[in-house]
């Protein structure tokens, strides 16, 4: 429809030449349009889910505009205004990082055959990217900021001037550092690092929530303000100072602020261009990272790793701390219970419910770690199922695989018993809670070790799934009756500890410890002599389990 | 053909070369068998992958299993290394049943499986590592293979590096390098070739000639005809789950000019071409 017009002109100039070239800016426009409506078309299901996203945002955006609407007139409104924005410029610096196919205009390389001068294609490219549901959002929050802030005419004439270099400076900053990164981003680190990102929104989000409720306390937004003091002078949060200050009636200020984002600006242009340039005219990535110079990874010998036990249980240990570190859903799982298990006994405390108990969480989470052994190795498990020919051998293997849990989690779930106890004084409860937690980690291990022999499923390699499709119900079964069992095999210890306090048997409790870490050992060396002869008898079946992904 | 002389060769010397790997064998092998398949079946869900395999494969012998794709190679060889459990059958390697015996089985046998994975978030160098030390092999040993392996299979530039930025040949040639590290007698390798660059080919084929060239046996499976033709001493031809032709390249091919046309005729695919008159209006001037 709208290329009807161009349509006609286009005979009648048969020679465009260097002079009558089509404006860059409307074609790019209509490519971004083009490419959003065919992405809809292809499925019922995406429509779908882009109008839903688009509700909720738009729903969101109008609530923090509402919400900044009613902080017009508060003492601290300034440093919140800036905080917030801030705070969303640099989610649109992270979000390429995290989202790298999210847009296919995003990926400069795409054009790099066509012949296209550098300064057009940028002002087209900015011009572009304002289309979608986060320049929206960006710009009902600036909007949003300049009612909370402006005063008075000039205030106003500040706001719209702050409104608009806000937005220009978070889709520039975006499309600067994806253009950066686009290497990285195109290669294997790239979509690892994309993998990680639902861990870091996770970690990000609890980190928000606290701030929320820090906030929303007593005089809460006073904690901002020295923070706030430093902020204030970054872009684009200093276009939005400059409102504030022009509401005061100090305009030198106000232009200091304007000048500041508007000088941020044209450095991200400078810099986005001149990466831009680099990129579509240096050979490609492909072509690079075959060229790419070999780097030595440290050797195990001059490590601490040189440590681990010889023979099989030190080769395996060493595989699956390697694999820990390297291999991206493993790296995720374990951050995630390392976070989850460290931030839980913070947030309950912060809150105010703190106890000494919560530090069990570490232990559980760690000690999940243990389930579907096999399914993190995917099909290259037929490396370690050719060489399983006993049950010993496969006793071993799943014994090597406890051990590098148990070398992380032992220290870690002590540190974090002793932490929790340190910072809420409740000395009196950490020997029967570390007690605890040690013989949960011994029961997880235990019954992780027989749902990895009895129960594996495939874990796919891309993308964000945790298991493959059609395995959900085992992988639930697994871990929901694991988690029951390892409670119900924790239950004895617990019981003792419920006893002791009930026949007000103080001076016992102290037992729990030894009890519990007698216990979990006990429970964990049980489970894995169970599993090794179910391990080395279904390895064919473990193997066609494993391999879906 | 020169191939031929140089098989024939090979196999009056590995028979005796293989007397001596394999004389600790039960009795129930006659003659230096190095597999030993029979009655080998497989279904999976109503469709039958392999359909009652008797097949003998002589020891010390570079040999083929050729067939279309779905003839139900992968399968056999997965179910003959233990990686998949049959629905019946009996295989022997050496004289041990794999299914019953593993431990002597596993010790002697090498595997570059098509289509599963290696543990890719490791160097080329860790993994050989950690494969060798799994094996029970003593860690000196191993690093000092390790790198004789990097070397001839021209990887020692890229030990570094992890196996997840390899490309296609040097998966294959690392994960041949993991079967030949505890030195088999029978390596099983399933597609060792497909999607390998002609250098990286003309590697490993020279590594595996070596190999045989020592007594030990190698069971590779393909679909390039010319390549089986021009390194096989001994063939096996599958097409639909079944076996339709063993024994020396010479004798399976026959009459025919090449393999190739042999195959063809074996599997049936010649009478298919025959009889494609249908598409007599394809090409011609009835446009």
């Amino acid at each position: 429809m709208s290329a009807a017009p161009t349509m006609p002109t286009a005979p009648a100039r048969p020679a465009p030449a260097t002079a009558g070239a089509p404006p860059l800016t409307p074609v790019f426009v209509r490519l971004k349009l083009s490419l959003l409506r065919n992405g809809l078309r292809q499925s019922s299901g995406r429509t779908a889910v882009y109008v839903v996203s688009l509700v909720l945002t738009l729903l969101f955006a109008a609530l923090v505009v509402l919400g900044l609407v009613a902080l017009r007139g508060n003492d601290h409104a300034a440093a919140l205004v800036v905080l917030l924005v801030t705070l969303v410029a640099l989610g649109w610096a992270a979000m390429p990082l995290f989202f790298p196919s999210g847009d296919e205009t995003l990926d400069p390389t795409r054009l790099a055959m066509l012949p296209l001068r550098p300064r057009p294609l940028i002002v087209a490219l900015l011009v572009t990217s304002m289309i979608g549901i986060g320049p929206v959002f960006t710009l009902a929050v600036a909007v949003g900021s300049v009612i909370a802030l402006a005063h008075g005419a000039a205030a106003t004439v500040v706001g719209v001037l702050a409104v608009l270099l806000t937005g220009l400076v978070c889709v520039a900053l975006a499309r600067a550092v994806a253009t950066a990164n686009v290497r990285l981003l195109t290669s294997r680190r790239g979509r690892d690092l994309a993998v990680l990102s639902g861990l870091i929104i996770a970690i990000g989000a609890q980190g928000v929530n606290l701030g929320v409720q820090k906030l929303t306390g007593p005089d809460g937004l006073g904690v901002l303000e020295p923070v706030a003091t430093v902020v204030r002078w970054l872009p684009p949060a200093s276009s939005l100072q400059a409102v504030d200050a022009a509401s005061d009636g100090s305009y030198g200020r106000a232009a200091a602020g304007l000048a500041v984002t508007a000088a941020a600006l044209v450095l991200l242009l400078w810099w986005w261009q001149r990466t831009l340039t680099t990129l579509m005219t240096a050979p490609d990535s492909s072509t690079l990272q075959a060229m790419e110079k070999d780097t030595r990874r440290r050797s195990a010998e001059r490590g601490p790793l040189r440590l681990l036990p010889a023979g099989r249980t030190g080769t395996v240990m060493l595989r699956s701390l390697r694999y820990a570190w390297r291999d991206p859903k493993t790296k995720m799982s374990w951050a995630a219970a390392l976070g989850v298990g460290l931030l839980l006994p913070i947030v309950t405390a912060v809150q105010g419910g703190g106890s000494v108990y919560t530090a069990c969480w570490a232990a559980g989470l760690l000690g999940m770690q243990m389930y579907n052994q096999f399914g993190q190795d995917t099909s290259a498990f037929w490396m370690v199922a050719s060489t399983i020919a006993t049950p010993r051998d496969a006793y071993v293997e799943l014994r090597a695989r406890a051990l590098t849990i148990a070398l992380v989690a032992v220290p870690y779930v002590s540190a974090v018993v002793v932490g929790a106890a340190t910072a809420l004084h409740q000395w009196s409860e950490f020997l029967e809670a570390y007690g605890l937690a040690l013989a949960l980690l011994g029961a997880l291990v235990c019954t992780g070790g027989l749902s990895s022999a009895l129960a594996p499923y495939s874990i796919p390699a891309e993308g964000n799934k945790n298991v493959a499709p059609g395995q959900t119900g085992i992988a639930s079964l697994s871990i929901m009756g694991g988690m029951l069992a390892g409670a119900l095999l924790t239950s004895p210890v617990l019981g003792l500890t419920i006893w002791l306090h009930v026949a007000d048997a103080h001076g016992l409790l102290w037992l729990v410890l030894p009890v519990g870490a007698a216990y979990g050992l006990a429970a964990a060396y049980t489970g894995l002599r169970l599993a090794a002869p179910q391990v080395a008898k279904r390895l064919p079946e473990i193997l066609a389990a494993v391999s879906k992904g | 053909m020169v191939q031929d002389a140089a098989a024939g060769g090979g196999r009056t010397d590995t028979a005796t070369a293989d007397g001596g790997r394999t004389g600790t064998g039960s009795g129930a092998a006659v003659g230096p068998a190095a597999v030993r398949i029979s009655g080998l079946w497989k279904k999976f869900g109503e469709q039958v992958a392999v359909a009652g395999i008797d097949l003998e494969l002589p020891a010390g012998q570079f040999i083929g299993l050729v067939g279309p794709n779905g003839a139900g190679k992968t399968t056999t060889l997965s179910m003959v290394t233990g990686l998949l459990r049959p629905d019946s059958g009996q295989v022997e390697i050496g004289g041990h049943d794999v299914w019953r015996d593993p431990v002597a089985v596993k010790s002697r046998i090498g595997v570059l499986p098509e289509g599963l994975r290696l543990f890719e978030r490791l160097s080329g160098r860790e993994l050989l590592a950690y494969t060798g030390r799994l094996r029970g092999l003593p860690g000196d040993e191993v690093d000092a293979r390790a790198t004789q392996l990097l070397d001839v299979l021209d990887l020692a530039g890229a030990q570094h590096k992890l196996v997840v930025d390899y490309s296609t040949g040097m998966r294959k040639k690392i994960g041949l390098a993991c079967a030949l590290l505890h030195n088999p007698e029978v390596l099983f390798l399933d597609e060792p070739f497909e999607g390998v660059d002609p250098v990286s080919a003309q590697t490993i084929r020279g590594v595996l000639e070596r190999y045989t060239g020592s007594g030990a046996t190698v069971v590779f499976s393909s679909h390039v005809m010319e390549l089986v033709e021009s390194l096989c001493s001994w063939v096996a031809v599958m097409a639909a789950g079944r076996i339709r032709a063993q024994g020396p390249t010479a004798e399976v091919r026959g009459d025919a000019d090449s393999l190739q046309n042999a195959f063809l005729e074996l599997v049936g695919a010649n009478r298919r071409l025959a009889g494609s008159q249908n598409l007599d209006w394809l090409g011609g001037g009835n446009r």
